[in-house]
């Protein structure tokens, strides 16, 4: 059997030997034969450090409550894909997959809260101030302040106000949870004044300042919300696949289908008269000419 | 839209069978191409309207429930991920004997050095995408051979049943199971880990833990069969530990296969970071392919278009054996997917949800 590696890399994370397998220096066997957490091993992965106990109380919650979350775009992703009914870790990878830019951002998120403590230092602010010039600088542009507000749970996010008193009941209050409490603070002061609803705090904003202050970079954080989700549109995929139909099209169900032809709204150009090869030029010079397409443009 | 309006639906048929369009108006057509609606499909409101329909979890505004259970209160208790797994796929809390297993194993899984799953997030990771996409890449890289969980499981189950079915004992079974499958990726049992002994003292951790039962008790029957019909050492590897006290913990063949994939994927995550930290990023065209590596036809001249007919070779085959011919021909070539023969089932249940939703 041809045991050479896939790929040859310099790399601080892990090596294998016939014998074992070492991640950041620790026998991975010898890591859960010590009766370690896998949240433990998450902060060995991503930090190359053991966490105190209470850091490692914090990711579980962190990691738990941000795992089911029902129809949200990623198990929405997952139970699309497998209506064709490809292999299941394709569902899998479709649903981790749709974090994005809007979808659980926590990358975003760091990187926004990074940069502010940053500039911070430069200017010699403190993390209040820096948190109203976030705040005014998002809101005087229009951009959306990252980890605010949910399409879904519209007047409290129910896991997010939770996570800051957690994060403050274990005593993990760092230079992050100031920053995001202040940023709250402004945000929902300037909606007032701006005479717009309430709007809370979302997981990504209370979640990912506990991942940074128990000292997860930006895209670690992000990592580990994410693919944390896929556990879940792994058994919303599994659960369709397994006593549902596949295409998600019968017509044999009470109960109209995810694609069925009646679910289409089509708002597009009306039907109209395909030209014949012979007259496609003329056609597609008038066409441009009178730039009616150019509404449909995407 | 809605369907078009009859006048209208006319008034573009007939122009349409006036201009003929291809062999859409032929007579060998199993309709008559140019009596047919325009439109979208009228809202079906004979049948209830479409819902998202779930066992697993619903949300509403203010609270997220899995199997009936709150998940922020979950939380709140002082649960965590190990749980709610249970929940999620079992709808059971473990317990705390089993929690520590799932535990044990996804440490062990986290991280499998440079192979495949890491390798495609660090690939990917090259061309500039969101950590995201490369997580979701590792997971795909998840198959029937490479953490083949799925076709390793359901075999299992399917000769520990037929060990109750045809009252033999799982000796037995194991002995069928090997002979008549082979010594296969998909087996658990391998030369992988005659040096490395963490396969084993996840079993040994699995008695300890008082969570062993059928599935390992099986297990290691297979193993002694395939030791016996192996010319060479084998013993039980990652892929027969994880799966079998998986199996042992109450997850099916499907759930162990996305929970092991997905938990390896936070290793690759890592993978990702240090590759975009570390390394150079990738264009397209920028990595050569030696020709010392190519073994497929000699170089050779492209016939003028004007000769195509004298150089084409079709591949229309007029009998059957014409066709084996071709098949088995083209088997010689490697890429055309020839030599490859796979069974795409569907899981699904042929009952559908029907309990749901009538009006």
């Amino acid at each position: 059997m041809d045991r050479e590696p896939t790929l040859r890399r310099k790399t601080a994370l892990s090596y294998k030997t016939e014998e074992k397998t070492v991640m950041r220096g620790y026998n991975l066997s010898d890591l859960a034969e010590e009766g370690y957490s896998f949240y433990d091993a998450m902060f060995v992965l991503f930090q190359g450090r053991i966490p105190t106990e209470n850091e490692e109380k914090m990711l579980k919650y962190e990691m738990g409550v941000f795992l089911e979350h029902s129809m949200s775009p990623s198990a929405v992703g997952a139970i699309g894909v497998s209506a064709g009914r490809p292999n299941l870790p394709v569902c899998v990878a479709a649903a981790v997959s749709t974090f994005g830019g809007v979808h659980g951002p926590g990358a975003a998120h760091g990187y926004m809260l990074n940069k502010y403590l940053d500039r911070g230092l430069e200017e010699g602010r403190t993390v209040d101030e820096m948190a109203k010039q976030l705040v005014d600088d998002y809101m005087d542009n229009g951009t959306p302040v990252m980890g605010m507000g949910q399409p879904q749970h519209i007047d409290s996010d129910p896991r997010a106000e939770p996570i800051h008193l957690r994060q403050e009941e274990l005593k993990l209050e760092g230079v992050y949870l100031e920053f995001q409490r202040a940023l709250e603070k402004y945000f929902h002061a300037r909606r007032k004044t701006d005479g717009r609803s309430y709007v809370g705090v979302n997981v990504v904003g209370s979640g990912n300042t506990a991942l940074m202050e128990i000292g997860f970079s930006p895209n670690a954080g992000w990592c580990i919300g994410s693919v944390v989700r896929g556990f879940s549109c792994a058994a919303h995929a599994l659960y369709n696949m397994k006593k549902g139909r596949a295409w998600g099209a019968s017509r044999n169900e009470p109960m109209v289908q995810m694609i069925d032809l009646s679910m289409i709204k089509y708002v597009g150009p009306e039907d109209r008269i395909v030209p014949k090869k012979e007259e496609q030029q003329e056609y597609a010079l008038k066409q441009k000419e009178e730039g009616e397409y150019k509404q449909w443009v995407i | 839209m809605g369907y078009l309006d009859q006048k209208k639906t006319d008034a573009l048929n007939s122009q349409k069978r006036e201009r003929g369009i291809g062999n859409l108006g032929s007579e060998k057509n199993p309709f008559d191409y140019y009596a047919r609606e325009y439109g979208t499909m009228p809202r079906d409101e004979k049948r209830a309207p479409f819902q998202w329909v779930s066992e697993v979890s619903y949300k509403n505004t203010h609270r997220i429930v899995t199997r009936g259970y709150d998940t922020t209160e979950i939380m709140e208790e002082g649960y965590g991920v190990i749980e709610v797994l249970f929940v999620d796929y079992q709808a059971r809390f473990p317990l705390v004997e089993e929690g520590q297993m799932l535990n044990y194993v996804m440490i062990m899984m986290l991280e499998d050095g440079l192979s495949g799953p890491a390798a495609i997030s660090r690939i990917v990771a090259k061309s500039k995408t969101f950590l995201t996409q490369a997580c979701g890449a590792s997971i795909m890289a998840f198959g029937h051979a490479y953490g083949a969980y799925s076709a390793f499981g359901n075999r299992l189950e399917s000769y520990i049943q037929r060990a109750e079915q045809e009252n033999i004992s799982l000796a037995l079974a194991a002995e069928l199971l090997v002979q008549e499958n082979g010594i296969d990726e998909a087996l658990g049992v391998s030369s992988l880990m005659l040096k490395d002994s963490a396969a084993k003292k996840m079993i040994a951790r699995a008695e300890k833990l008082g969570v062993a039962g059928v599935n390992i008790e099986f297990m290691k029957e297979v193993v002694k069969a395939a030791q016996a019909a192996s010319s060479e050492p084998v013993d039980i590897d990652m892929l027969g530990a994880t799966g079998a006290v998986m199996q042992d913990l109450g997850f099916t063949p499907e759930a162990t296969w996305a929970i092991l994939a997905i938990t390896r994927s936070f290793g690759c995550g890592a993978h990702y970071i240090e590759e975009v930290e570390r390394g150079e990023l990738s264009r397209m065209g920028q990595h050569l392919s030696p020709e010392a590596d190519y073994d497929g036809p000699a170089n050779r001249p492209v016939p003028p278009l004007k000769d195509r007919e004298k150089h084409a070779e079709s591949a229309i085959c007029q009998t059957p054996e014409e066709w084996k011919a071709r098949f088995n021909k083209m088997k010689d070539l490697p890429g055309s997917g020839f030599s490859i023969n796979e069974e795409i089932q569907d899981p699904s249940k042929k009952s559908g949800i029907k309990k749901v939703g009538k009006l």
